[in-house]
């Protein structure tokens, strides 16, 4: 059973946090460095995200269709990408196992990995505040 | 410890939650090799050969060698590839597919360093499924059946004989290749790319220059030992690592100042490939962030940066935890270096024994001295920071500390 039943499920907590992420005054600068468009393209359910990082301009993300051309792109399930927001997915395994697929250029997106180490108990705070501990309860 | 808990922790020892190890290329070693090439390729369903060299090679003995192991085993050269650059390029790339589709080609056979079999195996890669080089870029993404599920589609039977002792690409699933439109070096990874056959033949490296021996063995040390104290060590990695750090000590020097001594120019090819397998796991680790950007920016050679940055690397790790310390005794053990102390000191007396061996090899020991600019030092710790081997360090460095290691091989 997937954690999320629907497309806009998604993007009420995972879309939520880029955007809040993308408007941080300490993370959003340093993500910028990154210098790149990534596309999460999440299965289970269907849906997509869009993230333009590049120093210089303004955070955009886009939940679903977008006009943005990625350069990136990661393909999972959304419960994996749940499980990576919980802390709970270490992503060169994932990689290794295929339950993440990254397209272009992948280090550009890794060196970002140890930066949102301290994203994680945001995310479990804004689904606490949302009421959806059943979500929290990841394996 | 919950499996969930060692998400973040770069565990250095006991039972990891997972690691996946694979090493499918069939390898053969030993003499006389090149002239079974047709004999062995076969059974890795060649018939019509295209041959992906480049034109300092083609120069030698060895093509003739090769064209004629080839053939002897009843398989046809279709036709010789001479193009690749010692930094491949994706119109290379590009070109190689093209050839093997104009003589009807059905296997490439590599014979070259580093940049000759990656450029070969990403051809394979257009020349079966078409597309443009960097379409491929990024991991694991390779067709697949069962919508993308399940086993990857096969290339084209491929064959590598390797012509330097360092990179192991000669069992490696990846390449990395140049897009100078772009000015960036991409990397391809995935299982297909695994070539099928390895040759390790002491006649392949007849010809190479003993700075070349030199740096690209002082390479595969650099893929041993950071492949051991890299977060994605695994035991497998490690019992191939541990073995081709034996071959190097003693086999490098030997091969470096006997050029003519074919069984430790055999033995350096088993050490590279050998060094390599951790890599399988992902296990690498930041000397080679360090590196790449001095290449990229500086043009200094791959091997010469690694060997370079190798002993800085060693201290910094060191000196970070007795867990990581703990795998760079075992490597102390059989260099028969000192194994007591904290961590500071086994790294410290690792890394003299590599400066040591990297002045002995007569290899350059300070970035200084092949052409990095102090005024350098910015651009390149952006580089290393975004290089995809920092995440498996067993340590998280911090800009600053790139800067400091930048610094002090300077
Ligand atoms: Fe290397």
């Amino acid at each position: 059973m997937a954690y999320f039943k629907s497309e806009e499920e998604v993007y009420e907590y995972i879309g939520k946090l880029f955007k809040d992420l993308s408007v941080d005054d300490e993370l959003a600068p340093k993500f910028r460095k990154a210098n790149t468009i990534v596309q999460y393209q999440y299965s289970n359910p269907k849906s997509q995200i869009t993230v333009r990082m590049i120093d210089g301009e303004d955070e955009q993300v886009d939940c679903g269709p977008t006009e943005m051309e990625p350069e990136v792109i990661m393909t999972m399930e959304a419960d994996t990408a749940h499980k990576f927001w919980l802390g709970k997915v270490n992503v060169t395994v994932a990689l290794a196992r295929g339950q993440m697929k990254a397209k272009g250029p992948v280090a550009k997106i890794l060196k970002l990995v140890p930066l949102v180490k301290p994203v994680f108990p945001r995310y479990r705070a804004q689904l606490q505040e949302a009421g959806r501990t059943d979500l929290l309860e990841a394996a | 410890m919950a499996a969930e808990e060692l998400i973040d922790a770069r565990q250095m020892s006991g039972f990891k939650p997972f690691y996946q190890f694979q090493s499918p290329t069939r390898v053969i070693a030993g003499y006389g090799l090149i002239e079974g090439l047709g004999f062995e390729f076969a059974k890795e369903g060649a018939t019509r050969v295209l041959v992906v060299t480049d034109e300092v090679i083609h120069a030698t003995a060895l093509i003739d060698k090769v064209r004629a192991g080839v053939e002897d085993g009843g398989l046809e050269v279709v036709g010789i590839y001479d193009q690749v650059p010692p930094d491949s390029d994706s119109s290379v790339v590009k070109g190689a597919a093209q050839a093997a589709h104009e003589h009807g080609a059905d296997s490439i056979l590599a014979v070259g360093g580093g940049s000759v079999m990656d450029t070969a195996k990403l051809a394979n890669v257009i020349f079966r499924h078409g597309g443009e080089p960097r379409d491929w870029e990024g991991y694991y993404g390779l067709p697949r059946a069962n919508d993308g599920l399940g086993r990857p589609e096969e290339l084209a039977p491929f064959a590598c004989v390797p012509t330097t002792c360092g990179t192991g690409s000669e069992v490696s699933f990846a390449a990395v290749i140049k897009d100078s439109a772009e000015h960036v070096k991409f990397q391809v990874g995935d299982f297909p790319l695994y070539p099928r056959l390895a040759v390790l033949d002491p006649e392949s490296t007849r010809t190479l220059p003993p700075a070349i021996v030199a740096a690209t063995g002082m390479d595969a040390m650099t893929h041993a030992i950071e492949g051991i104290v890299s977060s994605e060590w695994s035991p497998h990695g490690d019992a191939c690592a541990l073995q081709a750090l034996r071959m190097l000590r003693d086999n490098l020097q030997l091969a470096v100042e006997h050029p003519e001594d074919d069984a430790a120019r055999g033995n350096m090819l088993i050490a590279a490939n050998l060094a390599i397998q951790p890599t399988h796991t992902g296990a690498i680790g930041i000397a080679h962030s360090l590196s790449h950007p001095c290449g990229a920016h500086y043009n200094v050679p791959h091997g010469v940066a690694n060997a370079i940055n190798l002993p800085w690397v060693i201290e910094y790790n060191a000196a970070a935890g007795e867990d990581i310390a703990a795998k760079y005794r075992d490597v102390n053990e059989l260099l028969g270096l000192e194994v007591g102390g904290d961590g500071a000191a086994v790294g410290h007396a690792l890394a003299d024994h590599v400066r040591e061996t990297v002045r002995t090899l007569g290899l350059p020991g300070r970035l200084s001295e092949v052409g990095v600019p102090e005024s350098g030092i910015p651009l390149l710790v952006e580089g290393a920071i975004g290089d995809g081997c920092t995440l498996v360090n067993p340590v998280e460095p911090s800009e600053e500390d790139f800067a400091e290691l930048y610094r002090k091989a300077l």
